[in-house]
């Protein structure tokens, strides 16, 4: 049984303003025990997804299955199976670690007993033993992404809906967090998480769908979509403009960033004499070369036309620099 | 082991959450506290002495001595107004994001909105009867005697449970905790269009027409009448069915607002 099957699901906004189509038309699926990416910028409908997926918004068309279960129809029961830890989830500031894991053990069932027990276990889980009895408002940022964490895997959920998890933290504790996701999937939890980190998906994800503008436009494990775009990157360089523009009407094919030309190709080292001999012909100055194998940048770049920089430059990024 | 929790078992999780917040913010707790505790010993301080004791056998005698008593409910009235911060708790709540991590839970929709009234309940109870306390520390003392103070109390706790129901409406369909700040503006025409310092049959003009027509008259005027004038089933009777009123078309308003807000979208 899949963990996750979603079918071409749609989201509409419908204010008496405007329409919002947030999510077009997105389909994947997930199996048990896999780590899943959702890769993209802001924007890009990733959250409103996850949202869907975890009962919190309706779908407006399509279908979703978790664990076989309708989402639409059977909400209550899908609750019982996920763990949820979103970007806007709350925190209780004013309560302590240990209070804030007790309350939501006793929510979920557990007994007293059984709460005080599991309590001890999520802290030393996730580190936050030694910071249990201090209020939340005390902690890191990296301590409460530990503590969402660990809130949302109370109850031992089969699935868990991890919605930009590193998002704003250090390296440090992005690693830290890295390795429990880890963890996690290898004691056989099913991770479905968004990112805008291609060193993220690229790290964590054994599967990856790029979405942008609300639409899945590549699905694959990271190999699969570096193989995808085949072959190696060259990378030519250019110090002045008149080249660049020069080299962009010679090699055709080729995809233009800042100062940069890239171009797909077979066998990319034995191809770069030929393409410097007639960039060299047309009088025009290269500043440097080099042949990579493809990254999952150049995946992205490739299959939306822009670079994803991470969050706090992806609006900029966004200007499509066409073929 | 886990087992299926009932409605009652979550709301009192709930609740024991929300009063941990409330415990620890007890600053939070004392202006509206000082509000009416100062309203109570300005108001018998300055006009203690000329409706009190000294007019007896007088025109203004309608305190019958004791202008303690007469002014008592007014004081536990702005108490009551501390029902008012279930919806700032609320609305709290949904500004941080635990509510959306509650939504995301098992749990019923309804413990979650109702928590936070519990704990206005819980602080009306407190509030009104600390000003009670004080009241009786300063010479309050019931025309019916003891079960008086428990008469004003009950009324001031439905009282201010329409005051809980109107800030949880206001908060949650404006979904901030300046909405739900809202609701205290009611305060001001609630107390001053109303027979706060003399009875009704004092005021003239428009104040005699706005105080017919402001349900709190009908609560300061029950309040009143077990603390100065004796039973008066009547009067008694006007005073309950205001509060429970107010309180029944405030707490309607707040469960539509609460059942959209926590329709998915």
């Amino acid at each position: 049984m899949l963990a996750v099957d979603v079918k071409n699901i749609k989201k509409t906004f419908i204010s008496k303003q405007d329409t919002v189509e947030a999510v077009k038309d997105v389909s994947f699926h997930v199996k048990q025990g896999e780590i899943f990416g959702l890769l993209g910028p802001n924007g890009a409908g990733k959250s409103t997804t996850i949202l869907m997926l975890t009962t919190l918004l309706s779908i407006t068309e399509g279908s979703a299955s978790i664990l076989g279960i309708d989402v639409a129809t059977k909400d209550k029961e899908v609750r019982e199976k996920i763990g949820v830890a979103l970007q806007d989830t709350g925190i209780d500031n004013l309560l302590t670690g240990h209070e804030l894991f007790f309350t939501t053990c006793r929510l979920w069932g557990y007994s007293k007993k059984d709460s005080e027990v599991r309590t001890n276990e999520l802290l030393e889980l996730v580190g936050l033993t030694e910071a249990a009895d201090r209020r939340v408002k005390t902690y890191s940022g990296g301590m409460k992404r530990r503590l969402d964490l660990g809130l949302s895997l109370v109850h031992s959920p089969e699935i868990l809906f991890l919605d930009e998890p590193t998002t704003g933290l250090d390296p440090g504790s992005r690693r830290v967090l890295w390795d429990e996701i880890k963890r996690l999937r290898n004691n056989g939890v099913t991770v479905i998480l968004t990112t805008q980190y291609l060193e993220e998906a690229d790290e964590l994800a054994d599967r990856i769908a790029i979405i942008d503008e609300g639409l899945v436009v590549a699905e694959g494990t990271s190999d699969e979509l570096k193989a995808s775009i085949g072959g190696d990157v060259i990378t030519f360089a250019f110090n002045h403009n008149d080249d660049l523009k020069n080299a962009k009407n010679i090699l055709t094919n080729s995809v233009q960033e800042k100062n940069e030309l890239r171009i797909t190709v077979e066998d990319g080292a034995s191809r770069i004499p030929g393409y410097l001999k007639d960039l060299s012909n047309q009088g025009v100055e290269v500043s440097s070369v080099s042949a990579n194998k493809p990254t999952l940048d150049d995946v992205f770049l490739e299959v939306t036309g822009y670079r994803l920089e991470g969050s706090e430059s992806s609006q900029q990024a966004k200007q499509k620099s066409k073929r | 082991m886990k087992s299926k929790r009932s409605f009652l078992v979550q709301l009192q999780i709930l609740t024991k959450r929300m009063t941990l917040r409330v415990v620890r913010r007890p600053l939070a707790e004392l202006p509206n506290l000082i509000i009416s505790a100062f309203f109570l010993f300005v108001y018998d301080g300055a006009l203690g002495g000329v409706f009190g004791g000294n007019a007896s056998g007088t025109p203004f005698d309608f305190a019958n001595g004791n202008f303690v008593n007469f002014i008592l409910p007014v004081s536990i009235v702005s108490a009551s107004l501390s029902g008012a911060a279930s919806g700032i708790y609320l609305v709290e709540d949904i500004e941080s994001g635990v509510f959306k991590r509650y939504q995301s839970m098992p749990i019923s929709r309804w413990a979650i909105i109702l928590a936070p009234m519990n704990v206005g309940a819980f602080r009306v109870l407190l509030q009104a009867g600390l000003i009670l306390l004080i009241g009786k520390f300063i010479g309050a003392d019931p025309a019916v005697g003891n079960v008086g103070f428990l008469i004003v109390l009950s009324i001031a706790f439905i009282w201010g449970m329409g005051f809980a129901g109107y800030s949880v409406a206001a908060g949650v369909k404006s979904g901030s905790s300046q909405g739900a700040q809202a609701a205290t503006f009611l305060f001001f025409p609630a107390i001053f269009l109303a027979p706060t310092f003399v009875p009704r049959e004092a005021l003239k003009g428009w104040l005699e027409t706005a105080a017919a027509y402001n349900p709190t008259t009908y609560v300061i005027e029950g309040m009143r009448s077990v603390m100065v004038q004796g039973w008066e089933p009547d009067v008694l009777f006007r005073g309950y069915l205001s509060a429970c009123l107010f309180a029944a078309i405030t707490l309607t308003f707040a469960v539509i607002s609460a059942r959209k807000a926590t329709e998915k979208a």
